[in-house]
């Protein structure tokens, strides 16, 4: 049998995998930093375009006139974004409501008319619900449907589309996720009682 | 040369297919078939990974002592897996949400690991590019059928487009893992059992 020296057997190794471990996270943290920028952009938008579309404000299409838009029209005080309509007043409060959800957290952005009764809309900005199922939250019928109505809601089986104001569709097939994000609605009408309370 | 690059493209297709011949790779083709757009995102970064991290490793395979070479191979499978998931973050970051920890987990596919220890090991780099590419291919249309049917009968539709209309009842078990199951082993069942023969 050959005779390996010890700096073969045991040194050089450790080298070869310093080295490559090195070089592969120079890469990783390369590619991270070049992209960085775009990321926290990217973010930022997520949000930006949920406080909108849940105050009911048509969204522009390009990245820049929503980055405008938002600028225009929200205010931020403390973690609540006041909307301003297009004509001026106050078209909305939006603020993060969030709740556990079926795999993990569901973020949703809750935004109430002025009287903080009534839902303007909302949007999810963060959710990891089955695809198909539950993730069917951020289906457009499902958001639009929040719009008008008055917590404490209830919910019917999907396709009754009742006009009641405390009454929305669950989703057939996520009755867990269902839940979740009604006592999240339920929890942010809470939240709305008592900034109106604290005068907002 | 040509001719034995053409066959080691070709053999993962069909004879030695990673999914349906040697049933690797079974958990991400459950977790991401249940809608087509994730499927084919979720697809091309395996196609990536497995591709250049067998032609990394296959450039790398007379340098690296044997005793390291898994710790090597593991460090480069990540690399890459990391490149993708920064790239879907910074420029599909919708698709990116949707995915969640399923690119993470391309690093523990067996396919990608399969294919340096079998061939990229002991293969030139260009045979190795060849083959881990294949790989990914016979990988990938695989989980583009299930995925199509699973999101047809799931749902009713095809890409987010509605296909059946207002009818159609959703076939909720299809959405739902236990429906992969299903529908992967009636692909196996056609493809052994009645094209093979």
């Amino acid at each position: 049998m050959k005779k390996t020296s010890f700096f073969s057997e045991r040194i050089k190794p450790v080298i070869i995998m310093a080295v490559i471990t090195i070089i592969c996270i120079a890469l990783v943290s390369g590619i991270h930093l070049s992209t960085q920028d775009l990321v926290i952009a990217n973010e930022g938008l997520v949000l930006k375009k949920a406080v909108l579309f849940s105050a009911g404000v048509n969204l522009p299409e390009a990245n820049s006139e929503i980055n405008s838009l938002y600028d225009d029209r929200v205010e931020q005080k403390g973690d609540v974004f006041i909307v301003s309509g297009s004509s001026g007043g106050i078209a909305a409060y939006a603020f993060i409501a969030a709740g556990p959800g079926l795999w993990g957290e569901i973020e949703a952005v809750t935004a109430f008319k002025a009287d903080l009764k009534t839902f303007a809309g909302v949007d999810f900005i963060k959710q990891n619900e089955t695809p198909g199922l539950g993730a069917r939250i951020t289906e457009d019928w499902f958001r639009e449907q929040l719009r008008d109505r008055q917590p404490p809601l209830v919910m019917n089986p999907e396709g009754t589309e009742s006009s009641d104001a405390a009454e929305i569709d669950a989703i057939t097939g996520a009755s867990r996720t269902s839940e979740f994000v009604l006592s999240i609605f339920n929890d942010a009408g809470v939240r709305a009682a008592e900034l109106k309370k604290e005068g907002m | 040369m040509a001719s034995k690059a053409v066959k080691t493209f070709i053999t993962p297709l069909g004879k030695e297919n990673p999914v349906f011949v040697q049933i690797l790779g079974i958990c991400s083709t459950l977790a991401v078939t249940n809608k087509l757009e994730n499927t084919i995102v979720m697809v091309l970064g395996v196609i990536f990974t497995t591709t250049l991290s067998s032609f990394t490793f296959s450039i790398l395979r007379k340098v690296i002592p044997a005793r390291i070479r898994m710790m090597v191979e593991t460090l480069i499978i990540a690399t890459f897996v990391i490149i993708v998931d920064i790239a879907l973050k910074a420029y599909m970051p919708e698709i990116w949400q949707q995915l969640g920890p399923y690119v993470g987990l391309i690093i523990t596919n067996c396919i990608v690991m399969g294919r340096m220890e079998a061939f990229a090991a002991s293969n030139p780099p260009g045979l190795s590019l060849i083959d881990g590419l294949a790989s990914g291919v016979g990988y990938a249309y695989v989980l583009v059928i299930i995925a199509f049917f699973r999101e047809l009968l799931g749902s009713g539709t095809i890409w987010g487009f509605s296909i059946f209309g207002e009818w159609w009842t959703n076939w909720a078990i299809m959405i739902m893992p236990p429906g992969a199951f299903f529908m992967l082993a009636i692909f196996i069942w056609v493809v052994k059992g009645r094209v093979a023969e």
